[in-house]
């Protein structure tokens, strides 16, 4: 009996062994969350057509570039992806090493490091994303002055900037929409606590669910998350890009410097621009960064281009070094002292 | 005799290896490493700043009260059930027992989930309250610092409950028999013969449970909207601020005040 243990033991773990040694073609990402930016869906295409697994990872971009940081000496990841200031931060830091992905010439100037360091995969705009079901009989918002309005009481979330790169570029933007800029941060802190008032609570984790079933009824958020909601999770969600604007947010990416699978990973990221991997981006409704690879049905589920004409782009170099320094300020003024 | 003492000492040694090497691994070297963050910077700022008044120090005395409150409640509500579990013959004793327990099995960001889904905006509690009433009483409350402490009471009572039965189930029946037999009445029997008997078994619950409590990370970071714990904190300064010194600090100021306030409850059990 002892001995069939044994034997059965062994054999599983060669047959383990043998499968990983199969299986040696992997890249690894730092930040591959499945449901965001459908990355899910772009590993499996990624398996399908060059063989290589990008394991998924449920870092956020903060957690991701403080992972990156932590094991500097020996790096893990080849790859990280990250809400646009994060990504430009980590490469200040000299996480990245210098590469320029094939297709490097379609990213506009604006959505990229000249020195490759850093680039755009695909853009996305803070929105509103309301589960129009839960609103208890409320009017659909449409301005950040609607938000303030006593009938929303405990129905807005926004994720913690702390936690979350999308959450940070909401608070900066805020900020610069209602005058302020990276030196004064008073104006979007006047705002946020204003609207604090009718915020039910500041997540630290993802709520996708929790919107979709209503328990947030009105989540600040990415646009894509909320077409999905809609159009993949028939969700009674509308997405609205609010009256007096809104801002862009890319996301990027670089090569981990130091990779460990360096060569493969450069594949990737070439590949990650191509025609079919931008149009799968696409269908978790994240804007490809690759002019002309959005897929017809995607284009007919979203706003149309003139409602996307308010959404402004921030300037990442200053919101990366405000980082620290505004969501400190946040954290004591909108979460409070932690009574 | 001496070489069979011989013996069984190096079998003992070589049976505490694997202990030993895993609490230097996953113990003492991560605490030092902790420690060497934590003190790092000039004159122990990193302490400084966190038993400074502010956030840090309010999230400490958060966990210390809430830690506290959870395991007296827990322990105080487990008593009861624990006994009867303990003394008692009784059909579907236990699978009572294991439905008891099986919130013990559930992580804390599950527990957190569990009070959304009872006590937020549309839960189930708020739901039947407002057909039955008209009001939708508990609305939203799993995100107030009540829904927080129901919570932690939660995941501690089964703790406790279990802590506490095995601890009864050791008791000796006849003393009690024995103090009835000399002619006291049932509050004095409670107060001179069960309680000194229960105390060191209470003063142990309320320690694992307090423990347990004051490490709890995930109900808060679902549940906690303003107050904050110092778990949640140290998370904070790691993943938003990758400040190592800080939140080396606070796990270690974490890590003191547990055991600080765990060697209080066992001092005198002796």
């Amino acid at each position: 009996m002892r001995k069939t243990i044994l034997v059965l033991s062994l054999l599983a773990l060669s047959s383990t062994l043998a499968a990983l040694a199969a299986d040696d073609k992997v890249v690894i990402q730092y930040d591959c969350i499945p449901n965001y930016a459908n990355w899910g869906g772009v590993a499996a295409l990624y398996k399908k057509v060059a063989g290589v697994t990008v394991p998924p990872d449920p870092k956020g971009s903060s957690v991701a570039l403080a992972a990156l940081e932590k094991e500097k000496d020996a790096p893990q990841a080849d790859t990280a992806y990250y809400s646009g200031a994060i990504g430009f931060l980590a490469a200040e830091k000299g996480l990245h090493e210098p590469y320029k992905p094939k297709g490097w010439e379609k990213i506009p100037a604006a959505l990229k490091d000249p020195a490759g360091r850093w680039w755009t995969v695909h853009t996305s705009a803070i929105a509103f994303v309301v589960n129009t079901k839960a609103l208890g009989g409320a009017p659909v918002p449409r301005s950040w002055a609607d938000l303030l309005k006593p009938v929303y009481k405990g129905k807005i979330a926004y994720d913690d900037p702390t936690w979350g790169g999308t959450s940070f570029t909401l608070v900066y933007g805020v900020n610069e929409l209602f005058g302020g800029n990276d030196k004064n941060f008073k104006p979007g802190l006047e705002y946020l606590k204003k609207l604090d008032a009718n915020v039910s609570s500041y997540p630290r984790e993802s709520v996708y669910n929790g919107v979709l079933r209503g328990e947030i009824p009105i989540w600040i958020n990415a646009d894509g998350n909320g077409y999905k909601m809609k159009w993949v999770d028939n969700g009674p969600v509308e997405v609205v890009l609010p009256a007096e604007g809104t801002f862009t947010m890319p996301l990027v990416m670089g090569l981990v410097k130091g990779a460990p699978h360096k060569e493969e990973a450069k594949k990737y990221l070439d590949w990650l621009l191509t025609a079919p991997a931008q149009a799968e981006f696409a269908r978790g409704y994240f804007l490809p960064v690759v002019a002309g690879s959005l897929p017809v049905e995607v284009a007919s589920h979203v706003l149309p281009a003139k409602e996307y004409k308010r959404a402004r782009a921030l300037d990442l170099a200053r919101m990366a070094a405000a980082s620290d320094v505004l969501k400190k300020a946040w954290t004591e003024q909108i979460r409070g002292t932690g009574r | 005799m001496t070489r069979s003492l011989n013996r069984s000492s190096a079998t003992g040694a070589l049976l505490a290896l694997p202990l030993l090497v895993f609490l230097i691994a996953a113990v003492a070297w991560p605490l030092a490493s902790l420690a060497g963050h934590a003190l790092s910077g000039p004159g122990w700022g990193a302490v400084r700043q966190v038993l400074a008044a502010g956030r840090y120090r309010t999230a400490l005395v958060n966990s210390l009260g809430l830690s506290a409150a959870a395991a007296f409640c827990s322990v105080l509500l487990a008593v009861g059930p624990a006994w009867i579990l303990a003394r008692e013959r009784f059909p579907g004793r236990d699978a009572l027992r294991t439905a008891i327990s099986l919130p013990l099995t559930f992580s804390g960001v599950l527990v957190g989930f569990l009070m959304v889904v009872l006590m937020g905006r549309i839960g189930v509690i708020p739901e039947i309250l407002g057909v039955l009433t008209g009001r939708r009483i508990f609305e939203g409350a799993a995100y107030t610092v009540a829904g927080l402490f129901v919570a932690y009471l939660y995941f501690e009572l089964p703790r406790a409950v279990m802590t506490l039965e095995s601890a009864f189930r050791r008791f000796p029946r006849e003393l009690d028999l024995a103090a009835r037999t000399l002619g006291a009445g049932p509050l004095q029997r409670l107060l001179r013969v069960g309680l000194p008997l229960a105390a060191p078994a209470l003063r142990s619950t309320l320690a694992v449970t307090f423990s347990a409590s004051m490490g709890s990370f995930g109900v808060a970071l679902i549940l906690s909207r303003r107050f904050t714990v110092a778990p949640l904190e140290v998370y904070t300064e790691m993943t938003g601020y990758l400040n190592d010194e800080v939140a080396g600090a606070l796990a270690l100021m974490l890590a003191f005040s547990t055991m600080a306030v765990d060697r209080l409850l066992s001092m005198g059990k002796r």
